[in-house]
């Protein structure tokens, strides 16, 4: 019978800085933790909802607003944004995962909180 | 740390029996691997002529790494699709190929060459040859394609000759760029090809798909490549080679097959109203292709099962589509999560398996008892 975890350290504090993520492990799901730009801590589901990609693969970026203005290419939130590794789509970190084109879908997201020097997924 | 795996990197029981022969797998030379198959004076054109092959695509492809799946770079930093063993590891084993069918990334393709034949001959005359010793003999598990100069019919006829009865080369590839190949003038292609048990791949290059040029955005293109494909099959089918090489059959790579239904539906249309300029051609055209041409799967659009099965009825046959990851692209197709599931044994065995085996003649002797 597998036990239900509750709580993991996930990584240090340390380990990652701003716009970084990595793959760690909460229970038998493997995940990706991201620290976005202002410092903060997020822990999502290592596989994208379109095909399953391993999301740790691909790319913490920003990405261009969307405009009124035909033509403008206003990028930002650099280190705010994860792209899949296969199809590039794009998924907010700091908006619970949810893809850009579309925000009626999301990834699925982990609890996250910072104790001490740890970085700790919890249910 | 645990090692990141994807659905298409475990082998569970239940995934192992796909049986995949996928139609669509890019390995990739870089021009150094080709210079050792490559003879004076065409090798010092590298070595020492920085020659460098024309490009024409205006744009960076805006995936997160270019073409490429971004977990597919060799790991010590060659590029995507450039090592047999990597391959191995991220998708043959895991998945459980029982064929993978090269198709190349020679870029731009030898036949897409501006006007010197000859270097693109001997190009891919190399390439060839690099493709076997590296490839089709150190994995019994890949097929490939035959390069050709295609834009020089006598020189592409002596390298089929030359490379053709290769028992693991399946086909002829044909770039879709900016020429269409059913014109006459292409035949002694494809009577070399019919000679040999080789069927006709079409794999897009570069095509320019916007009246010759190019629209201005990426995704204007990718969105539009369909109807390079879509020019090349019903060039093919009025030309009458079908009909002039009823052992010759058409797969059309990478441009998906939702558009089949319409494209078969308006060609019966003009058939019926413009048959005297094709007098040759004596059939409805929906059912040359129902006999001659297969598409592959990738890149597919997300559809329902309903969705799904209401193309491949409306295509009047579950036998023209074979599924195709186009590994190591961005675009790649998981053979897990790409179809709708549920699509039924037999639909799914054929779209894995049979319809490949049985378009290719060089694939129906082998899986036979699997
Ligand atoms: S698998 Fe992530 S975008 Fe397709």
């Amino acid at each position: 019978m597998q036990q239900v975890v509750q709580e993991v350290i996930v990584c240090k504090k340390t380990d990652l800085n701003p716009g970084e993520m990595m793959e760690s492990t909460f229970g038998k799901h493997s995940i990706v933790v991201a620290r976005a730009s202002d410092g903060e801590y997020y822990a999502f589901l290592n596989r994208c909802i379109h095909q399953g990609a391993a999301l740790s693969k691909g790319k913490i970026c920003g990405a261009p607003e969307p405009t009124d203005n035909l033509g403008e290419y206003d990028f930002k939130r650099e280190g705010d944004i994860l792209r899949c590794p296969w199809h590039g789509r794009e998924f907010d970190i700091k908006n619970e995962g949810c893809m850009l084109a579309n925000s009626k879908f999301k990834l699925k997201n982990f609890k996250v909180k910072v104790e001490d020097e740890n970085v700790i997924v919890y249910k | 740390m645990v090692k990141t795996t994807t659905k298409d990197q475990k082998n569970t029981k239940q995934q192992s029996k796909l049986h995949l022969i996928d139609t669509d797998i890019h390995e990739r030379a870089q021009y150094k691997d080709l210079l050792p198959y490559l003879d004076q004076p065409y090798r010092r054109y590298i070595t020492d002529c920085h020659w460098l092959q024309e490009k024409h695509m205006p744009y960076t492809q805006p995936a997160v790494a270019g073409v490429d799946r971004a977990d597919a770079r060799v790991p010590d930093g060659r590029p995507a699709g450039s090592d047999l063993s990597f391959m191995k590891e991220q998708l043959l084993d895991p998945v459980g190929h029982e064929v993978g069918i090269l198709t190349g990334a020679l870029d731009p393709s030898p036949s897409s060459m501006h006007g010197w034949y000859e270097m693109a001959t001997a190009l891919a005359s190399a390439y060839n040859d690099w493709q076997i010793e590296n490839w089709l003999d150190k994995d019994e598990r890949l097929y490939g394609s035959v390069h050709i100069a295609a834009q020089d019919p006598q020189a592409a006829v002596r390298e089929i000759e030359r490379v053709g009865s290769h028992p693991k080369m399946v086909q002829v590839l044909l770039p879709i760029d900016d020429k269409l190949w059913g014109d006459p003038f292409y035949h002694p292609i494809f009577e070399a090809a019919e000679r040999h048990d080789l069927m006709i791949g079409m794999h897009h290059n570069e095509p320019p798909i916007h009246y010759g040029q190019w629209p201005r955005y990426f995704i204007e293109w990718h969105t539009l490549i369909p109807t390079a494909h879509m020019m090349q099959v019903t060039n093919m089918v009025f030309n009458g080679v079908f009909e002039k090489f009823p052992k010759l059959k058409l797969m059309m790579i990478e441009g998906g097959f939702t558009y089949v239904p319409f494209l078969m539906r308006k060609m019966d249309q003009q058939y019926k109203d413009l048959r005297h300029e094709v007098p040759w051609i004596k059939r409805m055209p929906s059912d040359i292709i129902r006999e001659h041409v297969c598409f592959t799967t990738q890149p597919l659009e997300e559809m329902t099962k309903k969705e799904f099965l209401q193309i491949i009825e409306q295509m009047g046959s579950d036998e023209m589509v074979s599924f195709s990851t186009d590994y190591p692209h961005w675009d790649y197709d998981s053979p897990y999560e790409s179809l709708p599931p549920n699509l039924g044994e037999d639909l799914t065995r054929k779209l894995f398996s049979e319809n490949a085996r049985n378009f290719y003649p060089k694939l129906q002797r082998i899986g036979r008892e699997k």
